[in-house]
């Protein structure tokens, strides 16, 4: 930690995301660009964020995800995000309409295999296809949270578009989990030690995810969520159960995600707090997305190129038909079956932590699959927050007037 | 467009329109949902219509011809059950209330039709703050100036149903003080209020021509009035209720209407007057404001009476009437309704409030309320 200050103080000019002159330039430069891109385009302002983390990774300076003030930041607003997308997961409309959880389990398994027949075609070695076909499962419920919010979407395809992405946030956080389990325990050196942290990495990241939603609604039911100090609250249970699970090395994405779960479900009350906890939030939220997108690397970009344009374009034809097949029976014409099955393609923050996190336990597969991963999220860094919005925009969900009430 | 003709239809017939709200399941604000509802529900086959409506947040629906109380609650549970199980398919809601108690009005989106969009442009804000959703009960006529002397005789009515249906509080997250906020959005237009006083088709028609000369109008539907006759049904339509919080309560509405309609007609009890219109707005205020416990004017006797005592009152005097018509259920539940603690769905609304402080929470159970759960 001193070291980490020193340098603030010794290297003050060195213009990397993890000093403090580097960070509050990009900030400024992050939401310059990204108000001028809502007001000149009425575009997301993330993409004026992504750009400016391009910009970044195309200099060379790029995060590694180990700076450790600026993993806290991803770290929390990833923390964020979740638990928001948990909120907006109701269980009982899977029991309800079982098409829409067929068409979950559908989306998410076929990107999955097709993913991995894809990559085996290509002789990616086995264990690195398999975590990249299971991260490829999901969708980025960050990218997606942002683009809904600043575009105000509403509607059947908006609705399902964030059930979908929490839900195959979901299946990939804890599929890769078992994955990683599964190696440490199938290897005869290792799994007398792994047994009882993959067991306690499991069973703590649930226990404590349910602890913090009950203990939000706690919050919740006594605060009036939208003033302003009911906010910090909250932000400050999710910070505080985000360092637990950090410390307990439990999983930093399973436990926020499962507190929105719980707390969306454990009753029928609506519970309504200010997108991204407010301005606090939103600060993070920058960060994020320069980060992310700054992760990449250029000279990697030419190796990797052809595998990551396959997987993602597998990806991408995979969960589209599993949407447009299960479209009629759970109740989504055909056409709107189409927007959202594009608006599945973003890959972003959770995929890079997800990657990050099985690196730390499997650092050789984790050396090949990060660069592919990373060349993935920088061929969808701006396009798939685009390709979103147009499709938000074909299924009739944005605004028409949002455009001429910012001008 | 110049007027149509008036078909004629048979009298005492009845007709039921009601608009509903459709909720998020997430945080129980307005949001659009009607077409994917219409997708899924025009699948079925119900004996009732629906329809979208000027904003793609709410959904109309309205019963065919009806003989009486039994076949309008019959074909408004039926499509009621219906259009709860497929909103439930889309994590969507649907309720009655004549307002939505927190939406924001600017974030409100018109509906994707000419015709829709023609009326936003032409009233701006004022279309937008009209998401108000009200019940309007179409009474069959076997004339044309039938139609026009039930129509004005009935305007002493007009403050009974207001009350009797007032549901509209809370407006854009506050409590109002009325019981039926919903009229004030309605007032703002300027073609609502009263119909002129006409009381033969063919001074009715001279009315229409000129008002057509001007250019302000082009056909009936252009007209706000709290009771207008539509030529095309053969029927006049009371438009002055807001969407009760249950279709039982919507029913017993437009059977009282449908009483009162008779007795008027079969027992003439009075003449209209336009005499008539000079309490009218007093007496709608009261209603609108104090819902039961309003005070009105009898403009003939200028004798102050609570709005209570007069509908029980008439509930008496329709009783012959109920009896032919098989509309005893529906007034029962009127009857009870007017003794009761929590009476009216806006003190049911208030109380809830009370109880819960959480606006969100109260469009919850008021969704619960219309599912008949």
């Amino acid at each position: 930690m001193t070291d980490t200050l020193w340098s603030l103080i010794t290297a003050p000019w060195a213009l990397q995301p993890d000093t403090l002159v580097g960070a509050a330039v990009l900030a400024l430069l992050a939401a310059l660009l990204g108000e001028m891109v809502w007001r000149r385009l009425c575009w997301p302002r993330l993409l004026g964020y992504s750009v400016v983390g391009t910009a970044v990774a195309l200099t060379g300076g790029g995060a590694s995800g180990h700076e450790p003030a600026l993993r806290l930041a991803v770290d929390g607003a990833l923390a964020l995000l979740l638990f928001e997308a948990g909120a907006r997961l109701n269980l009982r409309w899977l029991a309800r309409n079982p098409w829409l959880l067929a068409t979950s389990l559908a989306e998410a398994a076929l990107a999955a295999a097709a993913v991995w027949l894809v990559l085996r075609s290509l002789a990616v070695a086995p264990d690195v296809a398999a975590p990249l076909a299971l991260i490829a499962a999901s969708a980025s419920p960050a990218v997606l949270q942002r683009v809904v919010g600043e575009m105000r979407a509403a509607g059947q395809v908006t609705e399902r578009l964030l059930a979908l992405a929490a839900l195959n946030t979901l299946y990939a956080v804890l599929a890769l989990k078992l994955f990683s389990a599964g190696l440490l325990l199938s290897d005869p050196s290792t799994w007398l030690n792994a047994v009882s942290p993959v067991l306690f990495s499991f069973c703590g990241s649930i226990l404590l995810g349910a602890a913090l939603g009950e203990g939000l609604a706690l919050i919740a039911r006594r605060f009036d969520l939208r003033e302003d100090n009911a906010m910090v609250l909250l932000l400050a249970a999710v910070l505080l159960a985000l360092v637990i699970a950090k410390t307990l090395q439990l999983s930093a994405l399973l436990v926020p995600l499962l507190a929105g779960i719980w707390l969306r479900n454990r009753s029928e009350r609506p519970w309504v707090w200010p997108r991204h906890f407010g301005s606090a939030g939103g600060l993070l939220m920058l960060v994020l997305f320069v980060a992310v997108a700054s992760a990449w690397r250029f000279d990697s970009l030419g190796a990797t190129l052809g595998v990551a344009a396959a997987l993602v374009l597998a990806r991408t034809v995979a969960k589209a038909t599993a949407v447009l097949l299960l479209a009629r029976p759970s109740g989504l014409g055909l056409g709107q079956a189409l927007c959202l099955g594009s608006a599945l393609l973003p890959m972003s923050a959770t995929a890079w932590v997800m990657a990050l996190e099985f690196s730390l336990h499997h650092p050789a597969a984790g050396a090949q699959l990060m660069p592919v991963l990373l060349t993935c999220l920088a061929l969808l860094e701006l396009s798939a927050p685009l390709v979103v919005m147009a499709s938000l925009r074909a299924a009739g969900e944005i605004d028409v007037q949002t455009r001429s009430r910012n001008a | 467009m110049s007027l149509d003709a008036f078909a004629a239809s048979e009298a005492f017939t009845l007709g039921v329109e009601l608009e509903l709200q459709i909720v998020s399941r997430h945080d129980y604000d307005l949001t659009p949902g009607a077409a994917d509802l219409l997708r899924l529900t025009s699948r079925r086959k119900l004996a009732a219509d629906v329809k979208p409506e000027i904003t793609s947040s709410m959904i109309e629906l309205s019963t065919g011809i009806c003989r009486g109380h039994a076949d309008v609650i019959r074909e408004l549970l039926e499509v009621r059950d219906a259009l709860v199980a497929d909103a439930t398919k889309l994590n969507l809601r649907l309720c009655g209330g004549g307002t939505h108690a927190f939406q924001d009005w600017s974030h409100r989106r018109i509906f994707d039709t000419p015709r829709f969009r023609q009326v936003s442009e032409l009233y701006g804000y004022l279309s937008k703050q009209f998401t108000v959703f009200g019940q309007h009960v179409h009474i069959g006529c076997s004339s044309p100036d039938q139609a026009l002397w039930l129509l004005h005789a009935m305007s002493r009515f007009v403050p009974h149903v207001i009350a009797l249906s007032a549901s509209s509080p809370f407006v854009q997250g506050t409590d109002t003080g009325f019981q039926s906020a919903r009229l004030n959005s309605v007032f703002a237009f300027p073609l609502s209020g009263r119909a002129p006083f006409a009381l033969t088709w063919c001074e009715f028609g001279v009315y229409f021509e000129k008002m057509r000369r001007t250019g302000v109008v082009e056909s009936i539907k252009d007209f706000y009035w709290d009771i207008r006759p539509k030529p095309e049904f053969g029927t006049i339509e009371v438009r002055v209720m807001d969407t009760p919080l249950t279709v039982e309560r919507a029913a017993a509405i437009a059977a009282y209407l449908q009483c009162v309609a008779r007795w008027l007609l079969l027992e003439k009890p009075f003449q209209p007057v336009e005499d008539d219109y000079l309490a009218y707005t007093y007496n709608r205020f009261q209603a609108c404001r104090f819902g039961l416990d309003g005070i009105v004017v009898d403009p003939q006797t200028a004798e102050h009476r609570p709005l209570r005592d007069l509908i029980a009152h008439t509930l008496d005097d329709i009783q012959p009437h109920a009896v032919e018509l098989g509309a005893q259920a529906g007034l029962t539940l009127l009857r009870a309704a007017l003794s009761a603690p929590h009476g009216t769905d806006a003190a049911w609304l208030r109380s809830a409030q009370a109880h819960e402080q959480f606006l969100p929470e109260v469009v919850r159970q008021q969704c619960l309320r219309f599912e008949g759960g």
